[in-house]
């Protein structure tokens, strides 16, 4: 027990006035303000599809993109959870996005189902995946540049949430930027990577957020 | 002045407006607090020394995460358990690492047997120097005539994980006694 008084005592020693971390309501305020203006700023570069008017009128384009958003706000406020060692005691929250996805992903195989009318599938594929990759970047790096100021215990699925938000603004910004109604493409190549980029930030997030 | 039986919670309020008192009383009573945690899964005394270390100062490096506002014990809690998973994943990784060929074990423990004129007592003084849970096999197994599946039940490990460390004190004497 010697070494650790002497442990105590020099730990004190050290202890200044100490300002805490901001809470995870408000860090994931910020990284949803950020996403969004991020967002704004894409689109206002980039454009909106030139039929967003008339895809607002259909109720499955709406319903897929509030369940993007819903996405969005859902890991973006678990991503903030787990920065703290002891999920500041919220786990229900912290694993609201296994239940989002599974409806994001429901709701996807309905708009397939009730799709009468495919639409032709697109002459690109992957390239729609790269786009969505690329323009995650910019969250993806400031999400974890706010997350390494916190002290996560989960950090395996701290840095899969953290992707996974960083790639809904992607797909989000993809979704409203480029006239494709093929519903199997947009599961094959905006959606279904996202499950590739969850297991991706698993390993990202041993390696940017242990400590 | 800080009192003894002041809660967690509250220790640790005064500790982030830099109460240092405050502070080292709410370390102490966190290392009371998890010791028999670490006790129940860890073996040996000096492992748990060691992990104890590494927990309060993982403790100070996150204290910014703790607000005062909800339960202590929880948020030192995950720490402790994170800090342990990450000290048994070292622990097991090293034991594969250095993981001996049971042929090649055999052949050695045959040479120490016949080749080697010493005796437990005449090497004693080395065999304490090394670490605890070696120290304590040969100890049982030269001093008091334990066979290595006796000790293995006595100190709550298989036959061959004995064999191992043993193997592994007998190198460390061979180098030290032949220096």
């Amino acid at each position: 027990m010697e070494n650790i008084d002497d442990l105590v005592s020099r730990l004190a020693e050290d202890a200044g006035v100490i300002k805490p971390a901001s809470h995870p309501y408000v860090l994931s305020l910020k990284l949803i303000g950020a996403g969004a203006i991020y967002l704004g700023a894409l689109l206002a570069f980039s454009g909106l599809r030139p039929d967003w008017l008339e895809k607002f009128h259909s109720i499955w384009f709406v319903a897929e993109i509030l369940a993007l958003v819903g996405l969005f706000v859902v890991t973006s406020l678990s991503a903030a959870l787990l920065g703290f060692p002891d999920q500041f005691q919220k786990r229900n929250q912290v694993l609201a996005p296994i239940w989002m996805f599974t409806l994001f992903m429901l709701l996807l195989i309905f708009e397939w189902l009730f799709d009468g009318h495919p639409a032709p599938l697109p002459v690109h594929n992957f390239e729609c995946t790269f786009s969505i990759a690329l323009t995650a970047i910019i969250p993806a790096v400031w999400t974890f540049y706010a997350l390494r100021k916190y002290a996560s215990t989960n950090y395996r699925l701290a840095g899969s949430v953290s992707l996974l938000s960083a790639f809904s603004v992607g797909a989000l910004w993809l979704r409203l930027h480029e006239n494709t109604d093929s519903i199997n493409h947009v599961f094959e190549w905006h959606y279904l990577p996202m499950l590739i980029i969850g297991i991706v930030g698993l390993w990202l997030g041993k390696k940017l957020l242990k400590w | 002045m800080t009192e003894q039986n002041e809660n967690f919670e509250t220790l640790m309020r005064l500790s982030l407006t830099g109460d240092q008192q405050a502070y080292a009383v709410l370390l102490r009573k966190t290392a009371h607090l998890l010791r028999p945690f670490l006790a129940k899964r860890l073996s040996f005394s000096n492992e748990v020394d060691d992990l104890m270390q590494e927990i309060l100062i993982s403790i100070h490096k996150a204290r910014h995460t703790y607000d005062g506002n909800r339960p202590y014990k929880p948020w030192a809690y995950a720490i402790a358990k994170f800090r342990l998973q990450d000290f048994l994943r070292t622990h097991y990784s090293d034991h594969l690492r250095h993981a001996v060929d049971f042929d090649e074990l055999e052949e050695t423990l045959e040479d120490f047997v016949t080749e080697s004129g010493l005796s437990y007592e005449s090497i004693s003084v080395e065999v304490q120097k090394l670490p605890e849970k070696q120290a304590a096999i040969l100890q049982l197994m030269h001093q008091e005539g334990y066979t290595a599946k006796e000790v293995a039940v006595k100190m709550g490990m298989n036959e061959s994980a004995v064999k191992v460390a043993a193997h592994r004190a007998y190198k460390v004497l061979r180098k030290r006694l032949e220096t």
